[in-house]
């Protein structure tokens, strides 16, 4: 299938995977790196969104030109992964906040290096 | 047919009243005295038959590769037996009628009592000698029943079970008895067995067959040492002490020697064993009869001591003791179930039954008073009544038993004697003597007309057989006799008067010692006033039986202790070190030859399986340090198998663990909260010890050796040769047989169908048992405490307000808007399974994690007001489905869960394939779905159960009945 493909998509397809693949190394060596909880959250959204965007658009492109038709199963992947990363990046910030208030509010020795100011994030508009 | 319906018809009435209403006391009765009267008529039908020498059979094969069947068989012997428990039937259906109060549970004691009959007339019917085994266990268990009636009482619940264990323990032994027997003989049937005496009594089995058989008699018929169950018994209702314990069960054990007497008897083995329990039983029976204060304890012991004659006559071996013997069978179930259904008119008219207190009641009930008297007269052996013919013709045999012995007519002569004692001291202190003046609970008086009925007649009986035997009792007997002897019946004739000759004298001298004795008895020791018995009272049998008894319990409960442990960690060591021992026996014994070379080296492959290594490592590492971070690992492990899984070409597998680790995870982390919480050794001050570290070492190098010998097994399973054929043969019939092209799923549906089915019904049982668990499950009272991301500005906050405008709003919108593309996703996957991958597992999966979602989010209660899931519902239905499918192969012919395709041609879909295993598959789904959201929910429940109280909030409107069920 590789072997029949024209160079000009091979070259594209090429460069889209590899794009990813460097995002989602970047997006590792961040979440390796940062140093508090906050700024870490930051670095697996880059392969969560734009990494796995490069490959899907890749794979989408590659299988659409060999086999003749559009081939878009991808763009549910990208759905979903748009979808929950948000969601999930958001909730785990909400935990984060939480406990770094409950850890305030009790008096506990403050870690150092984290920010512990109140999140008006976590307030409920009831 | 007409022999099967004597059985059967007991049982079938018994199963109609248990379903009575309980305020039907005379429907009950009615029935219940049908279908004795039933039995009793076709057993009288049956007598021209009998007549005429002839053996009515019915057989029906029921195990034929065994030698088993289920036969009936009546000669005259049997035919007289079945008359007796028939006909004695109807009588004590009577009395019952009237001795059971409204307040007792009818339809039970009559459908126990039915049941009963039902039994003993399988033992004495029987023709096949484990089926007769069979009713004989049958009887102990309705007999257990029926002494336990009234199990409110503790007397009732400790005889009952005494007697159960002494009748059931022995209804083994002779179960191996007969099994021994029909061994020697070769075959289970009854005629061959005693056609075959000879071959029997001089086969090397022999000393231990008729130990057994007579351990079986003798427990049953409460002989010495096995007496003492009896006397216990007499907690029952009257009605089932006069049927079951005199006329009746206590007779089966009789009932057996007499049976097996032509194959067994005649040696000196069965002289010693069955001869010297009678003899010891006569004797102690009626000595002991004597001093007894409780009406129903003398009659009890009286029964015993008359049992024992029997047995006796019996053991003597001579023909015509044996003919003595059965006649008095005969005479003792008239006179004695007569006996007891009189003290238990007593004990209701007046309210006790203690002799030291009844007194005059000749004035107050004199017509029971009479007919009680006539009937003790009988089993005192009074001349004109029956229990005087019987009696005669043992001391006849007494007298010229072995050549000049004088011990044993001795000895009868005593037992003569001490049952006139006993006789004498029922007559006189229960109906003369003062009347009493109100220091009886009640004032007594005569009975019901009816409830009187049943003495009267076996009272006449005991007058006109003691009269005229001839004309009366002496066509039944002979002809049960000569069935009962076949070639050794005697000569004998049944007569009144044989002239003055040494039985008489001897009948002469017990009357005369028996009256003496009385008197010196109650003139210079004071019977009445005694509380124990003189002499034997250390002889408790009770007592001997409970020390058996506890000795056994305590055994029991110590080896438990030693060998078992409710913790888990020494279960699991064992439960592993046993499997390591044997796999690795196994493998070692036959190790499977590696074949195929291992496939080159693949980096990607290498780096993923070390990430999965060192997360199932560090897994079990953080197991005891964190249990969140360990389970996290865990399921990075199982994701880590998901991508092999892909990876190998293997997407059905590849699909199904990775739902599978979403589900567990979730299930378990859901579970987590509810462990206590890890105490560190600087919180509780204990520092582990040097065995600590020992135990700890030896467990993790088991779970090491556990580990890689699975490897190992694994690896040397893949290496091997493999059976090829099997692969070829399913790639290769997948379609064409199976209608599908994805051969996992056809193989799951289809051609290991069977194996598919089982597992999900274990599946089912185990989600059940988990349900079960936790819905009597509290927590730890630790965990109980809302746990502390729950405290703060949300403790009052319930889930429900929090999704809809809290800080899960935002998710609790994303999952809902998730939710119906999980259901259509999980119907896509169970629709396309059975071509590509997919199936009806991995759609189950699918659809739970749809309502996982949505119960994390929102809330349990949130959730049920909207939803209603049932998972039994669900369970059951796709248990159903699964198993209808299979079923439905047997339709058209073919074998449970031979599968169909049908191929439809629709407008719009096209060409559509539709496999029977298709609904097959959708019974698996649902099976699914309903096993993990049972779980889901049971886990729900748990913590809306305990943190109710935490919620001010008012639970949205519930439109739902089902849903408080849970909690």
């Amino acid at each position: 299938m590789v072997d029949d493909a024209p160079a000009w998509l091979l070259f594209i397809v090429s460069l889209l995977l590899i794009l990813g693949g460097v995002l989602a190394l970047t997006g590792g060596v961040g979440l390796l790196r940062l140093s508090n909880f906050y700024q870490r959250t930051h670095a697996p959204s880059l392969p969560a969104t734009l990494g796995i965007g490069c490959v899907l658009i890749a794979s989408m492109l590659f299988f659409s030109v060999t086999s003749g038709r559009f081939v878009l199963h991808e763009l549910l992947i990208t759905m979903a992964v748009l979808l929950s990363a948000p969601v999930t990046a958001m909730m785990l910030n909400r935990a984060a906040i939480e406990r770094d208030r409950r850890q305030y509010r009790e008096d506990a020795p403050v870690p150092p290096g984290r920010p512990i100011k109140a999140s008006p994030t976590g307030e409920r508009n009831e | 047919m007409w022999l099967m319906l004597i059985v059967l018809l007991p049982f079938l009435g018994s199963l109609c009243v248990a379903f009575l209403p309980s305020n039907s006391k005379n429907w009950e009765a009615w029935l219940a005295g049908l279908v004795a009267a039933a039995s009793t008529v076709i057993t009288l039908c049956y007598f021209p038959t009998i007549a005429s020498n002839e053996v009515a059979t019915l057989r029906y094969e029921w195990l034929p590769t065994y030698g088993l069947n289920f036969s009936l068989r009546m000669d005259g012997f049997a035919w007289l037996f079945s008359l007796l428990v028939s006909g004695i039937g109807i009588l004590v259906v009577l009395y019952a009628r009237y001795y059971l109060s409204e307040k007792d549970p009818i339809p039970r004691f009559f459908a126990f009592f039915l049941a009963f009959m039902g039994a003993m007339l399988g033992i004495v019917l029987s023709g096949n000698v484990i089926q007769m085994a069979l009713f004989w266990e049958l009887t102990s268990l309705v007999s257990f029943m029926l002494i336990g009636y009234w199990h409110h009482r503790a007397d009732a619940r400790r005889g009952a079970r005494m007697s159960l264990i002494v009748t059931a323990t022995g209804g083994l032994c002779l179960l191996v008895g007969l099994v021994l027997m029909g061994h020697v003989v070769g075959s289970y049937e009854l005629s061959d067995i005693l056609s075959s005496g000879d071959v029997l009594r001089e086969h090397s089995w022999y000393l231990a067959i008729l130990v057994l058989v007579a351990l079986g008699a003798l427990t049953k018929s409460a002989q010495f040492p096995f007496h003492f169950w009896l006397p216990r018994a007499m907690a029952a209702p009257t009605p089932v002490s006069a049927y079951l314990h005199s006329a009746t069960m206590v007779k089966a054990g009789v009932f057996l020697l007499m049976r097996f007497w032509p194959v067994l008897a005649g040696t000196e083995a069965w002289s010693y064993i069955i001869g010297f329990a009678g003899l010891i039983t006569l004797v102690m029976g009626a000595f002991v009869a004597i001093f007894q204060q409780d009406l129903k304890g003398l009659l009890a012991y009286s029964t015993i001591s008359h049992l024992g004659l029997i047995t006796l006559l019996l053991g003597m071996g001579t023909p015509l003791a044996a003919v003595a013997a059965l006649f008095h069978v005969l005479n003792h179930a008239t006179f004695k179930a007569s006996l007891f259904m009189a003290a238990g008119i007593i004990d209701h008219e007046s309210g006790t039954r203690d002799l030291r207190q009844l007194t005059g009641l000749r004035k107050l009930m004199p017509i029971t008073a009479t007919l009680a008297m006539v009937a003790a007269a009988a089993m005192a052996g009074v001349p004109l009544l029956n229990g005087f013919l019987s009696k005669e013709m043992f001391f006849a045999e007494a007298a010229g038993f072995g050549s000049g012995n004088t011990w044993l007519p001795t000895l009868a002569v005593i037992a003569g004697a001490l049952s006139v004692v006993y006789s004498l001291r029922f007559i006189t202190e229960v109906f003369f003597g003062p009347v009493p003046s109100g220091e009886l609970p009640k004032t007594p008086k005569e009975p019901p007309r009816w409830m009187r009925f049943p003495i009267e007649m076996l009272v006449v009986l005991c007058i006109v057989v003691g009269t005229m035997p001839g004309v009366t009792v002496a066509p039944a007997l002979n002809l049960a006799v000569h069935h009962m002897l076949g070639a050794y019946t005697p000569e004998y004739s049944v007569q009144i008067w044989h002239g003055f000759n040494l039985p008489l004298l001897m009948s002469v001298l017990a009357f005369g010692f028996g009256l003496v004795l009385y008197f010196l008895l109650q003139r210079r020791y004071g019977i009445s006033r005694l509380d124990k018995v003189p002499l034997l009272h250390r002889l408790d049998g009770q007592r001997e039986f409970e020390r058996v008894l506890l000795a056994v319990t305590s055994f029991a409960v110590r080896v438990e202790e030693k060998l078992t442990s409710e913790r888990l960690q020494p279960q699991l060591f064992w439960l592993l070190l046993v499997t390591l021992v044997v796999g690795g026996l196994t493998v070692w014994r036959s190790p499977i030859e590696a074949v195929r070379s291992p496939i080159g080296f693949e980096p990607m492959f290498a780096v993923l399986w070390i990430v999965g290594g060192v997360c199932a490592v560090a897994a079990a590492y953080q197991a005891k340090h964190h249990r969140l971070a360990a389970l996290i690992l865990m399921s990075a492990t199982g994701i880590v198998v998901s991508l092999t899984f892909a990876l190998f070409s293997a997407p059905d597998l590849a699909l199904t663990q990775a739902a599978v680790e979403v589900v567990t995870t979730v299930l378990i982390l859901l579970g987590l909260r509810w462990l206590p919480k890890r105490l560190t050794p600087d919180v509780t001050g204990v520092k582990a010890t040097l065995r600590d570290y020992r135990r700890r070492i030896r467990d993790g190098l088991l779970a090491v050796a556990i580990g890689l010998g699975m490897a190992a097994t694994t690896y040397m399973v893949l290496m091997s040769a493999g059976p090829t054929k099997l692969t070829d043969f399913f790639i290769q019939h997948a379609l064409p047989e199976g209608g599908g092209t994805n051969v996992v799923n056809v193989i799951l549906v289809d051609f290991r169908g069977f194996d598919t089915f089982g597992e999900i019904t274990v599946l089912g049982v185990v989600a059940l048992t988990i349900y079960a668990l936790l819905r009597r499950f509290r927590p730890a009272p630790e965990s109980i405490e809302l746990p502390a991301q729950r405290l703060g500005d949300i403790k009052n906050v319930a889930p429900w307000q929090l999704a809809r405008r809290g800080y899960l709003a935002i998710p609790a919108i994303y999952f809902r808007a998730l939710m119906p593309v999980l259901v259509l996703l999980a119907l896509y996957f169970l629709y396309r399974g059975h071509n590509l991958p997919g199936g009806g597992f991995v759609a189950g999966l699918t659809l739970t994690v749809a309502l996982v979602l949505q119960y994390m989010v929102s809330g349990t209660l949130w959730i049920e007001a909207k939803l209603r899931i049932r998972p039994h519902q669900w369970l059951g239905s796709g248990i159903l489905l699964a198993l209808l499918t299979g079923v439905g192969a047997w339709l058209f012919g073919y074998p449970f869960l031979t599968s169909h395709t049908a191929v439809v041609n629709l407008p719009l879909l096209g060409e559509l394939h539709l496999p029977s295993a298709f609904l097959f598959d959708i019974g698996v789904f649902a099976l699914v779905v309903g096993a993990s959201s049972l779980l889901l929910i049971a886990l729900a429940h748990q913590s809306l159960r305990s943190h109710r109280r935490h919620f001010s909030g008012k639970p949205p409107t519930l439109r739902k009945r089902g849903a408080m069920r849970w909690s």
